[in-house]
């Protein structure tokens, strides 16, 4: 794999990946100012695609989340006419727990209120699954995250997508080399995907949120643990191949709480106090990055998404609820070469 | 003899197989390799009679692929990683039973063999870990793991190739792959700024694997972390591979059946999961269970 810019990551797979690379533009053409400007203004268009992003401030987990995601489902469009009996499966982020730990996690608290708000749109089913990175152990990583208790006391099940039954599906992205993608049968049955992430720095790509959060739905069986061929083939391009075959219908953001420094798992809590919905992925990340005080433009799956699985420039962004601004809290990114562009943008 | 919910995790695995032979991840799953070895090894472990298991076997024979790799399901052709739990299954379980194994076993030795981690340049600024030991990897291609390895290592001891290079430097690799503090998680021991933290689950796996190996440094604090963690933990997955690891290193808990009774009352109430039950199962033998199975009559 080449190496022909300078923003890249290096991970435990040896992966290598610039921005420049993955959006086939030579090495030196972004150099000179004027045609980085000339850049920007080109994704500034992004085909045309537009999105709705809902900010809601939340200031503890002990708030009304389940009115407040109602209320972001309701500005967003989101009717019981468009959720009436469908199955829907809420992807949370779980990567790796430690006991007392909990801002590693996304919180069972917003898991639970999101489940409540569909339900009461009248879904037919809610469920809840993850394939964790990490640790393998589905029950371990339930207790001590305090989900598996959450879960059962509102009767929602969970499954364990790194060991559920497989199906191959054709990769629609194609910016890794993979031909196709083995999926969960579970998450190919649902009727609606909702990625629940948590608000996090990631040491590799700089920000891990409704996007990345996916990875999770890829089986461990397949892919391993951590899941290293999606690293060899770039996580860049990866968490865009499994976005644009996966296409999740709705995010919802847990940044009450989030984490900065080495996220994904070491960071440190920071706490941001809001709720970030949408039914793009793209324009939900873009939106988070933004709360997060860093740039969309630096990380390079929002860069390659933008214009293709949806917008990422806040002119195409129609914003609803809370303004950005005012909930703007500067997360602390690891000082590294290859996080460079996500703080400087 | 078994205790009541040893006999309930007996008739619950066997009761669990999918159609057609072999065990699935859940009990109306399809098979797969890794529940289908496990419980072939748990049931022979705890002397059930073969024909209750000797269909998985079977089922992993017929799995296996030209080149001796055994796939983790006959839906998914690749990757291989279940092979090493598969030849400890044909290896030891296969011994109760009149059908022999051994060409199998044989053309999965060679796969494990040929196969192997990924090697990278050092770069210890950004790894911990020493990055040019090759172990083996989940998938084909890529970095060498934590399980994957530990696997292959307790498949080829059992075939009796301790001494081969391969194993020699995986042994390395899982002694280099220990926290500063004791403990083993998926791999990984220092990423950038910091050291990662251990899990229960790949510490037992570890700790299996290097039976019989010369202790080293963190050994005792490896052993500390489980028996520190152990008594929290109702998963059957983590306190399974945590009891059969300290068992190898002939420190079991006196509590440890207790644990089991309590964390086998919890998985009853759930869903059979041939995996789990079958390692609870294996994790309650007092006897380091991944050598051999034990000589005697059988039950039915």
């Amino acid at each position: 794999m080449g190496d022909t810019g300078t923003a890249h990551a290096t991970c435990a797979g040896g992966w290598k990946l610039s921005r420049r690379e993955m959006l086939g533009v030579g090495g030196g053409l972004l150099v000179g100012g004027g045609i980085a400007a000339a850049f920007r203004q080109w994704t500034r268009h992004e085909h045309g695609l537009r999105a709705d992003v809902f900010i809601g401030k939340a200031s503890d987990y002990h708030v009304d989340l389940t009115g407040l995601i109602g209320e972001g489902l309701k500005t967003l469009g989101v009717t019981r006419r468009v959720i009436r009996g469908k199955r829907i499966l809420l992807k949370p982020n779980l990567v790796e727990t430690a006991v007392g730990l909990s801002h590693i996690n996304t919180h069972p608290s917003v898991v639970l209120a999101a489940a409540q708000a569909l339900r009461r749109l009248d879904a037919r089913e809610v469920i809840v699954a993850e394939g964790q990175g990490h640790r393998r152990d589905s029950q371990l990583v339930l207790d001590e995250s305090g989900m598996g208790q959450a879960l059962d006391g509102a009767k929602i099940t969970f499954v364990d997508l790194n060991h559920d039954e497989l199906v191959e599906v054709r990769n629609t992205g194609r910016r890794t080399s993979l031909e196709s993608l083995y999926l969960p049968q579970t998450l190919l049955s649902a009727d609606w995907v909702v990625s629940i992430p948590k608000l996090k720095t990631h040491h590799w790509v700089g920000v891990t949120c409704a996007m990345k959060n996916l990875f999770g739905v890829m089986p461990g069986v397949v892919y391993g643990w951590p899941k290293n061929v999606l690293h060899w083939e770039g996580i860049d391009r990866a968490i865009m191949d499994i976005n644009a075959t996966v296409k999740p219908s709705f995010a919802i953001v847990d940044g009450i709480i989030g984490m900065e420094g080495d996220g994904p798992i070491m960071g440190s809590p920071k706490s941001v106090g809001c709720v970030i919905m949408g039914t793009n992925m793209t324009a939900v990340d873009a939106t988070a990055v933004r709360v997060m005080g860093l740039h969309p433009y630096g990380l390079d799956y929002l860069t390659g998404a933008s214009g293709w699985l949806g917008p990422i420039h806040e002119h195409n962004i129609t914003q609803h609820g809370e303004p950005i601004e005012p909930l703007k809290t500067r997360f602390e990114v690891l000082d590294v070469p290859h996080l460079a562009d996500v703080i400087e943008g | 003899m078994h205790t009541p919910w040893q006999r309930l995790l007996i008739d619950r695995v066997i009761a669990g197989a999918a159609h057609g032979g072999g065990w699935g991840y859940r009990a109306d799953a399809s098979a797969c390799a890794e529940p289908t070895a496990v419980a072939c090894l748990a049931l022979a472990c705890h002397k059930v009679e073969p024909q209750r298991w000797v269909h998985g076997l079977e089922s992993l024979a017929r799995l296996q692929c030209s080149n001796g790799s055994v796939p983790v399901s006959a839906q998914v052709s690749s990757p291989g990683w279940p092979t090493g739990l598969c030849v400890l299954a044909w290896a030891s379980a296969g011994s109760m039973t009149n059908r022999r194994y051994q060409t199998h076993v044989e053309s999965a030795t060679r796969w494990l063999l040929a196969t192997r981690g990924r090697r990278l340049s050092p770069m210890p600024d950004i790894f911990g870990h020493d990055r040019t030991l090759q172990g083996w990897p989940w998938v084909e291609g890529t970095h060498s793991w934590l399980e994957p390895t530990a696997y292959a290592v307790l498949a080829l001891r059992t075939c009796g190739q301790t001494s081969h290079p391969r194993v020699r430097e995986a042994v390395r690799l899982l002694w280099d792959r220990v926290l500063p503090g004791g403990g083993w998680n998926y791999g990984n021991t220092r990423v950038l700024a910091n050291t990662l933290r251990p899990f229960p689950a790949t510490t037992g796996i570890a700790l299996a694997a290097l039976a019989g190996e010369p202790q080293v440094l963190q050994i005792d604090e490896s052993i500390a972390y489980l028996t520190n963690e152990l008594p929290r933990i109702l998963s059957p997955f983590s306190l399974a591979w945590g009891l059969i690891g300290l068992t190898a290193w002939l420190s079991r808990p006196p509590e440890s059946e207790s644990w089991l009774a309590q964390c086998a009352a919890r998985r009853v109430q759930h869903q059979a999961n041939p995996l789990e039950d079958a390692l609870l199962l294996m994790a309650d033998l007092k006897s380091y269970p991944l050598t051999s199975v034990p000589d005697g009559d059988t039950h039915g």
